[in-house]
């Protein structure tokens, strides 16, 4: 026993001594400073580096270093236990209320962070959030297999001319309740409150003609090999599927338009230095160079005068979807998706 | 092995009785609320069958495994091993891939005219059960042929000499040798299933819903950490409950060895 012990306490000193030395080169001393950025990783991790990072540290010489792994449940953990290893992270915007009212946000420095030039939308700003970027969920289309374009949610509902499945999001806030809500007739001003139940009678009738999607690889997926002919997927996916030849093509009518938010956290230890990278990425160029970089709309308007129109036109918030689309009513998701999601569950095992 | 494991568990599952409304909030929310006894159940049910495959097919598998060659062992672990060490997404997206309607094992079934219709094969309760076995196999397949290298030849010899005709002598001496580690396998991979949240949610249907996907949204969305340990505790007592009765009404220990 005490032989293992040891053994047990020397390989913890050695994973220690290594993880120092691996993280030694983040901790440079002759930077103004640095800014830790919980992000969601991958080619978006890469276009933020390009757009907003590099430049903003050739600017200001503050070091912007990238975590991965971002969930609520490590950002509560991290900040419940004091003194949070991550300084902002991005999230969607249900957070901003989820982690108001636990406390696990810092208020926005409106005196660094400038919103003025923020597009006007509902809760798009907060005292503890500005918004990120814009997205949409969109409906998709297989262009081979279907007659024609449908043109709203009662025509994806019609199972006897759109004979495919429909693809959907499982979980309960990726804009499946909307759809259903909107092909059933409500207008698109009066969705929410959302009807929980009225959504859920109306889902009953494609309830065998669904196929769920976890993530958004396995949506493009059902995209290209042609398993599903229609659905509800986040617009950068279906671009995506585009550009790599799958017949698909987007309508924009009764679109789900929403955004990614950015918070910094309690008791952040580079609250300042988050500040002037939310100004940065706030800004004209900032918003500009993100659009370029990935397929996701400013939330700023003036950054589309910087953008090329057919760059624009593929764009959340670009000319294509003006009038076409519902904005997502964050703050009714950041109080319902419980219960939303409770109702869902009750239904598909029901 | 006690700071580590059993102090953050504890600490989520005191969570259930102190966080988000306290006890009787969140098991009168499991209790009241069908859909998670409805999940449970599907859990259970779900992990059972996952036990119950891989038994029978990793039972002839571990077999050929400890009576192979080194060379014919060395290629079956190979074959084992490899996808076992494989990212459990890949697998899954393989599944889809291949097993869907439209995917290349319907196609050539449809051309080969063996079936008029694409099978469901995902997208339903066996997909899920089809990524859940092959994901579960090897811890099946590992300890049980370990188990059966250490067989006594002996004792094989001796009921045969004694008159015992070849499924005699499996039946009543190979397979009673085989039938603890057969047992703890069983164990192992009913217990290790009940934690599926991925390979449910990609290749099960609209009704595949697990304990482990609820887990983790009251985690991870809603941070509703208070019912998430009602969930865990939930489904670790009716484990625990089901291996009592096992030991109570079938003897597992005495199955396992233990006295």
């Amino acid at each position: 026993m005490a032989t293992s012990n040891w053994t047990r306490r020397r390989i913890l000193k050695a994973g220690g001594a290594a993880a120092l030395a691996l993280g030694a080169p983040a901790i440079r001393a002759q930077s103004k400073g640095r800014v830790v950025f919980g992000t969601w990783g991958g080619t978006w991790e890469a276009a933020m580096r390009k757009a907003w990072f590099d430049p903003f540290t050739a600017k200001t010489g503050i070091e912007v270093v990238t975590a991965s792994g971002n969930t609520y449940g490590k950002i509560q953990s991290m900040v419940e236990a004091g003194r949070p290893e991550w300084d902002m992270v991005e999230v969607q915007p249900d957070f901003q209320w989820i982690g108001a009212e636990k406390g696990l946000l810092e208020k926005i420095n409106f005196s660094i962070v400038d919103k003025s030039p923020i597009m006007p939308g509902k809760d798009m700003v907060t005292e503890y959030s500005v918004p990120q970027v814009l997205f949409s969920r969109v409906m998709f289309y297989n262009t081979k297999m279907s007659p024609d374009a449908p043109k709203n949610w009662a025509d994806v509902w019609d199972t006897k001319k759109y004979t495919g499945k429909r693809t959907f999001f499982t979980r309960s806030h990726g804009g499946v309740l909307e759809a259903a809500l909107m092909a059933d007739g409500v207008p698109t001003d009066k969705l929410y409150p959302l009807d929980i139940d009225r959504a859920l009678k109306k889902l009953s009738e494609i309830k065998n003609h669904i196929l769920w999607y976890d993530g958004l690889a396995q949506a493009e997926q059902y995209m290209t090999d042609g398993q599903a002919q229609l659905g509800l997927v986040a617009d950068g996916r279906v671009l995506s599927a585009i550009g790599n030849k799958a017949p698909v093509a987007i309508q924009n009518n009764q679109s789900l338009l929403t955004w990614s938010t950015m918070v910094v956290l309690k008791g952040a230890q580079n609250r300042e230095a988050a500040m002037k990278l939310l100004a940065y990425a706030l800004s004209v160029e900032g918003q500009a160079a993100i659009a370029m970089a990935y397929t996701y709309g400013p939330v700023v308007p003036a950054a589309f005068k910087a953008i090329p129109p057919e760059r624009a036109s593929i764009l959340s918030g670009g000319p294509q979807q003006q009038g076409r689309f519902v904005l997502l009513d964050a703050a009714w998701w950041g109080k319902n998706t419980e219960v939303a999601t409770e109702k869902l569950n009750a239904w598909r095992v029901s | 092995m006690g700071a580590f494991f059993l102090v953050p568990i504890a600490a989520l599952l005191a969570l259930s009785f102190t966080a988000n409304g306290g006890a009787a909030v969140n098991y009168g929310r499991f209790l009241s609320q069908p859909v998670y006894l409805q999940v449970l159940q599907r859990t259970l049910l779900m992990g059972a069958a996952t036990a119950a495959i891989c038994v029978v097919l990793g039972y002839p598998v571990a077999y050929r495994l400890a009576n192979a060659s080194p060379r014919g062992r060395a290629l079956l672990l190979a074959f084992i091993l490899v996808p076992f060490w494989t990212n459990l997404l890949v697998r899954a997206y393989g599944w889809l891939v291949l097993l869907n309607p439209k995917g290349i094992l319907n196609r050539y079934l449809v051309d080969w005219g063996l079936v008029s219709e694409p099978l469901s094969l995902v997208h339903n309760s066996t997909g899920a059960l089809i990524g859940m076995v092959q994901i579960m196999l090897p811890y099946l397949i590992l300890p049980l042929a370990a188990t059966m290298m250490r067989v006594n030849p002996e004792a094989l010899r001796a009921a045969r000499s004694l008159g015992a005709q070849p499924l005699a002598v499996f039946v009543n001496v190979y397979f009673p040798l085989t039938l603890p580690a057969v047992m703890a396998g069983l164990m192992l991979v009913f217990t290790v299933s009940l934690g599926f949240f991925v390979i449910p949610a990609i290749l099960g249907g609209t009704r595949d819903i697990f304990l482990a996907q609820l887990i983790e949204f009251n985690i991870n969305q809603s941070l509703n950490w208070g019912f998430a340990g009602a969930l865990s505790l939930m489904l670790v007592a009716t484990t625990l409950a089901l291996f009592w009765a096992g030991d109570r009404w079938f003897g597992l220990r005495a199955v396992w060895g233990v006295r």
